[in-house]
């Protein structure tokens, strides 16, 4: 058996976690969704979340987005134990949801999708600072390197790929610590798959933890530093992507390997 | 045509007293209290058309909304006013807003028209309406009723307007020509407190019991609800099996009775009623219980009006309250009566039953 | 990622066909009739006024409907709203003084669009459900109100603010229909509020799980809509110098046509309150062109909806993809 993989593989393996997950469970009346679940997040690692459908693993990413409070257990951000009314005060905290269907304005431009709910204002009457804004969309769009027309362009006139970019782009400019990915690539071809693949990888550089959770085991393999299996709500386990391969994951998702010992 | 009553009634409610007052003379008056003239009686001279024809007028028609009675009204006032070679400019359609009257007003002005045609929606109000057509001198002629405060002859030339106590006498007299002048009658009134309706069936009463000894009023039944006039009429028939005749106080719930008493198979009962409307016509065609419908000369008032605003281009008074006939159609008049109402040919499909 | 560029040229010109249709619109239909009626009165500067008064009242509306649409709701309730708010301005104004009028006025439209907010928002009914019952509900209280009678106004202090007066020559209408259109566009483009009342009708979960209140904002704009078609009825009012059961109840269809043909969309996430205008003024002006042409009453009717037809086709119209 593999030796738990807890803590990060990475250099920053000595850092304290940036978001801590100790016995999390949660019940939808007399169901276990999620049941003792543990993880720790660091700063600049991608941890992928897999497992069937039903595993658990949107309930978990709505636990950790502050959609549903834990049924028991302690979540940990940066050390201090914190316990989030909504979605906006774990949005607040520094954690971003890049959602499957985006959550995108379609008929807005990129940028006033980019300051969504968020929009700076200016001067004593507290007008919408539009300049403010597309300057700041331009810059995370380069630094992305997400490429589209211009960040005034319709969210509907962009391609599924430049619109997935411009969703990561939203959360990565307003995350400080953590951003959850909800099957970034399921409706996306090839090209401009790994042309997201490259954005993903790209947020390492930009010391926050990112938590994503896709089907293709390939992409999870491309991209993840650590695996965390997910079966029925109970925790299988977590592995090192480059102590583990395929066969050892599809086993823990399918149940032909059991769980270790918690 | 009971629109037209609806719009009228709004504003009858206000002298309500005065015409109470005079309907006991038997007489219809003016919503101010004016004795009516006889539309048919205002002529104009040979001499006068020719003035009128060589001056170049143009009019304007401002109606309150459309329907059967008004499209009937505007007929006769747009053949009038091609007979006098006078251009009809502009048309309207306030659907009953006085807002919207406002504004129609206003907008045919830009085409300086000479006379006005109009139906108030709202006569208590209606001053600032038409406040920009008297101030610019331009001819007002209103059919049923005029804006409050305005003086006859000085701000507008007319009102013209339907004969209402005989239009209730005329359905009497149907009555007892259909009744051989004797028998039991059953009398279905608006029961609400509504001007036009009221003087109209108080009139029916009054006629029947002053000219027709060998009539009684052997029934009574108040509609508060036309939705509910088929229960007002078993209720009466209930009340009174034999009667020969019955009177309602208009068409649309007159085919309620009808329909009740032909659940009944009673082909005895005559009906008479007031207003045209076809349903009725074709029983009445088919020699069924109707016997007559009332009608006013809608056509006419409309050749009434655009003849009193012609008139008051040539300096020439109209009596203020000008009032049209009413007929009284039956099987055998239900072409012409149709065409001296409304101003245009009965339905074909009516002629030919009643051939 | 690499976008396709002519595709991308495409959809940019065919939407700013639809940006412009009210105004191209507008233009083509002033130019006919300039044509056509020059010589019937058509372009008095009278004639021209009284178009901009006239449609001062559907303006206001306008404006109201613009916020509703645009958050991905609709408001059929306006038109019975403005009778209320008048008779009750009216009603007031007869035992009290003016300023207690206006509030009433104002208040009753707020409160009826707080009424109507307040079911869409909290109960989550659908706003075109509620407002089709509360249109006929306050059509029936109008009615009700005064038993049909209408409620002259004979405050001249009124009449002039809300009707017939000027400041500095320009109609107090005009003031009116320019101060709303002002703060309106200002609110609707320049304020974090209008960027939320957009995104709402865009995408209600984006805008949801944007921290946006969605639920706020539905309230708002349909408090705002109650808020105008007071307004709308001080101006109705003052201009008829009455108020009257039947006041706006014949706008409904021209405001929201007014609206949609200057560009908001019927469901939610893009408006123009400039457009609305224009689209309000062009209503106006295909009433008054059309009388002035001779056309009868039904032809009238017939012609103005070809014409409604073709340019909300146009402006509704989605973009190829």
């Amino acid at each position: 058996m593999a030796e738990p993989a807890l803590k990060p593989a990475n250099t920053q393996a000595d850092s304290s976690p940036v978001l801590s997950l100790r016995g999390i469970q949660k019940n939808f009346g007399g169901v276990t969704a999620i049941e003792n679940f543990s993880l720790d997040l660091h700063a600049g690692e991608i941890v992928a979340l897999v497992g069937d459908n039903g595993a658990g693993k949107s309930t978990l990413v709505k636990i950790i987005s502050g959609v549903h409070p834990p049924s028991e257990g302690v979540m940990e951000l940066s050390g201090e134990a914190v316990r989030f009314a909504d979605a906006s005060v774990a949005r607040e905290r520094g954690i971003e949801v890049v959602y499957q269907d985006l959550a995108l304005a379609d008929q807005q431009p990129v940028y006033m999708n980019m300051f969504l709910g968020r929009e700076p204002v200016r001067g004593p009457l507290r007008v919408l600072d539009r300049r403010g804004m597309i300057e700041a969309t331009e810059k995370l769009v380069r630094e992305l390197d997400v490429r589209i027309p211009s960040v005034r362009a319709t969210i509907r006139n962009l391609s599924g790929g430049q619109r997935q970019g411009v969703a990561i782009a939203r959360a990565t400019h307003w995350a400080t610590k953590l951003i959850l990915l909800d099957e970034p690539t399921a409706a996306l071809g090839v090209a401009e798959t790994a042309k997201v693949e490259e954005l993903v990888a790209s947020l390492r550089a930009r010391n926050i933890a990112v938590l994503i959770i896709s089907h293709s085991l390939d992409q999870v393999f491309r991209l993840s530093d650590r695996i965390c299996v997910l079966r029925r709500g109970r925790q299988i386990g977590v592995r090192r992507t480059n102590d583990t391969d395929k066969n050892e994951i599809i086993g823990m998702i399918t149940g032909l390997i059991e769980s270790e010992p918690a | 045509m009971l629109k037209s009553v609806l719009a009228t009634a709004l504003v009858a409610a206000a002298m309500l007293s005065s015409n109470a007052a005079n309907s006991a003379e038997n007489t219809t008056v003016g919503p101010h209290g004016e004795k009516p003239a006889p539309a048919k009686e205002f002529v104009l001279s040979a001499d006068e058309e020719a003035k009128i024809k060589a001056g170049n007028f143009t009019a304007a028609l401002v109606w309150h909304e459309t329907s059967e009675y008004t499209s009937a009204v505007d007929r006769g006032a747009k053949e009038e006013f091609q007979r006098l070679g006078i251009n009809v400019v502009a048309q309207t359609d306030a659907g009953f807003d006085a807002a919207r009257q406002q504004a129609d007003v206003e907008t045919v002005l830009a085409k300086k028209p000479s006379v006005i045609v109009s139906l108030p929606v709202d006569p208590a109000t209606a001053s600032t309406v038409y406040d920009p057509a008297r101030s610019s001198g331009v001819k007002l002629v209103f059919v049923d009723n005029s804006p409050a405060g305005y003086e006859h002859g000085k701000d507008y030339a007319a009102i013209v307007s339907d004969d209402l106590f005989q239009m209730g006498e005329k359905a009497a007299q149907a009555m007892g020509a259909a009744l051989g002048g004797k028998g039991k009658v059953g009398y279905i009134f608006h029961d609400a407190d509504f001007y036009v309706t009221n003087q109209r069936d108080q009139a029916f009463k009054t006629v029947i019991a002053r000219d027709y000894p060998g009539i009684t009023i052997a029934a009574e039944a108040g509609l508060a609800d036309p939705a509910r006039a088929e229960d007002v009429a078993q209720g009466l028939l209930t009340q009174a099996p034999d009667l020969d005749g019955i009177y309602v106080t208009w068409a649309e719930p007159a085919l309620s009775v009808l329909s009740a008493l032909r659940t009944a198979g009673n082909t005895h009962t005559k009906i008479v009623t007031l207003d045209l409307n076809e349903p009725a016509a074709l029983d009445m065609g088919k020699s069924g219980n109707v016997a007559a419908l009332i009608a006013d000369e809608a056509h006419m008032i409309g050749v009434t009006a655009a003849r009193a605003g012609a008139a008051a281009l040539l300096g020439k008074d109209a009596p203020p309250f000008l009032v049209v006939d009413s007929i009284a159609v039956t099987k055998a008049t239900l072409g012409e009566g149709w065409k001296q109402s409304l101003g245009r040919d009965a339905p074909a499909d009516l002629l030919k039953v009643a051939q | 990622m690499a976008m396709n560029t002519s595709t991308m040229g495409n959809l940019t010109r065919r939407f700013d066909l639809q940006q412009w249709v009210v105004y191209l619109g507008f233009l083509a239909i002033f130019l006919f009739f300039a044509i056509t009626l020059g010589d019937s009165g058509f372009l008095t500067v009278r004639n021209l006024s009284n178009i901009v008064l006239q449609t001062a009242p559907a303006t206001v509306m306008a404006v109201g409907l613009v916020f509703v649409l645009s958050a991905g709701e609709i408001d059929l309730s306006f038109g019975s709203t403005v009778a209320v708010a008048a008779l009750a301005a009216a009603v007031v104004m007869q035992s009290w003084p003016m300023p207690l009028g206006i509030l009433a006025g104002l208040g009753a439209g707020l409160l009826i669009g707080l009424i109507n907010g307040a079911l869409v928002a909290y109960l989550r009914l659908p706003s075109f459900l509620v407002t089709l019952a509360t249109m006929g509900l306050f059509a029936g209280i109008a009615r009700s109100m005064t038993n049909l009678r209408s409620v002259p106004v004979q405050n001249d202090l009124f009449t002039g603010i809300f009707g017939s007066g000027a400041l500095l020559s320009i109609p107090s209408l005009v003031l009116w229909t320019a101060g709303v259109i002002l703060i309106g566009h200002l609110v609707y483009r320049q304020t974090r509020f209008g960027a939320h009342v957009i995104a709402t009708g865009d995408n209600p979960r984006a805008a949801l799980v944007s921290g946006i209140k969605v639920a706020r904002i539905r309230l708002t704009v349909l408090a705002i809509s109650g808020l105008m078609a007071g307004l709308a009825g001080l101006l109705y009012a003052g201009r008829l110098q009455a108020a009257r059961y039947t006041l706006g109840e014949t706008d409904l269809m021209t405001v929201i046509a007014a609206v949609i043909v200057g560009g908001t969309a019927l469901n939610g996430g893009k408006g123009s309150i400039i457009g609305a205008l224009v689209g309000s003024l062009l209503m106006g002006m295909l009433n008054n062109g059309l009388i002035l042409m001779g056309l009868s009453v039904s032809d009238q009717m017939i012609v103005r909806g070809l014409i409604i037809l073709g340019a909300v086709a146009v402006s509704l119209r989605e973009p190829n993809r």
